[in-house]
């Protein structure tokens, strides 16, 4: 017991207990509700509901009227429980960022790579998040959504998904870190 | 109602596991791709031996029905894949491990992160009918698993990206595929 509760209060887990953790957490979905995981949707759902509020008449189109109805769906719920999933886990090891000096530019590596300075990471991680959502539209889903859902039914589209973000996340870091790869 | 309730517990255990594997880090995303850090693979390869094994033998046990499989049109998974990395390279993020990280606390992941994710979609939505059904349309085989494409027994397919799966662990864990950082 004691071992379980120490084990849980580590910041990191080894990834073969966490990919367990997640495999179940996958099952459970199909088991409980006949529905998949995934994120990327949810994003979809409320920047419909935002753009519909703000601007009726530009996201009065098919998209956001059929293929992606705005709303509170399963995959919103899904994703708030992500945050409150994130939340409880930097909890549990005492590494929560909220108010914390660092949090706004949280990661060691990052700043040696690109240097210190904030406006930097928000400005390469604003771009990479719109490229990311965009990509999973085309795609069909994200690394939940598709490449972990989909794998885990043996979809064919998941293991093309993951072959070409390996593909291009490895080029893409050759050239970012060049000498320092 | 059920079904919400359903959602919101499975993304907490969801968001742990992300949080536990270290996958709400830039440099553990980034570093799988440098060769120095295979945690992200460690962990996608075991949730997929779990989740494929769990759910073909409840199945096969008429215990579950499968939901709508994720559509196979080859041209748009590989695109998509492409650009998709590129953005992971670049933030660290994916749109799971943002919304996990933003509950960490981190005002990277919650301002630029979550703002980004919400204008991509904007985007993405707005210029959906010029992109989507002419890319998605491109070798599209639909909704389609590989037990059936490939006539394979899904038991031998999972067996064997199992084995797989397990080789790859030992040759990171025990035989240095993974390179020493810089």
């Amino acid at each position: 017991m004691k071992f379980i509760l120490n084990y849980i209060r580590k910041e990191t887990w080894s990834p073969y207990v966490a990919g367990t953790l997640l495999g179940l957490v996958g099952i459970a979905a199909v088991w409980a509700s006949n529905s998949l995981l995934g994120a990327s949707g949810a994003f979809e759902n409320i920047a419909g509901l935002i753009g519909k509020a703000l601007a009726p008449a530009l996201f009065d189109n098919m998209y956001f009227n059929f293929i992606m109805p705005p709303g509170i769906t399963y995959g919103v719920m899904l994703v708030v429980g992500l945050f409150f999933g994130g939340l409880v886990g930097a909890a549990s090891s005492g590494t929560l960022k909220w108010g914390k000096k660092d949090s706004a530019n949280s990661d060691e590596q990052w700043k040696r790579i690109f240097g210190p300075q904030t406006w930097k990471r928000w400005l390469v991680a604003f771009v990479g998040a719109i490229v990311l959502e965009y990509a999973a539209g085309i795609a069909g889903g994200c690394t939940s959504g598709l490449a972990i859902s989909g794998g885990m039914l043996l979809a064919p589209s998941a293991f093309l998904f993951i072959m070409g973000m390996f593909a291009s996340g490895i080029v893409t870091a050759l050239i970012i870190y060049r000498e320092r790869y | 109602m059920t079904n919400m309730i359903i959602a919101l517990v499975l993304g907490v255990f969801f968001g742990f596991a992300l949080n536990k594997a270290g996958l709400t880090k830039y440099n553990k995303i980034v570093n799988v791709f440098r060769f120095t850090d295979m945690a992200v693979l460690q962990f996608m390869m075991t949730a997929l031996v779990v989740s494929m094994s769990g759910l073909y033998i409840l199945r096969a046990l008429n215990l579950v029905t499968f939901p709508n499989v994720p559509g196979t049109y080859i041209v748009g998974n590989i695109v998509g894949g492409l650009i998709f990395g590129v953005g992971m390279a670049l933030s660290g993020y994916c749109p799971g491990t943002c919304a996990a990280g933003a509950g960490e606390g981190k005002m990277d992941y919650i301002v630029p992160g979550l703002l980004g994710f919400l204008t991509g979609a904007v985007i993405y939505g707005l210029t959906y009918d010029q992109v989507f059904p002419a890319i998605s349309a491109i070798a599209n085989y639909g909704n389609i698993v590989i037990p059936d494409a490939w006539n394979v027994d899904p038991f031998l397919f999972i067996t064997l990206f199992t084995l797989i799966s397990f080789l790859l662990f030992y040759l990171i864990d025990r035989a240095g595929w993974q390179r020493k950082a810089q």
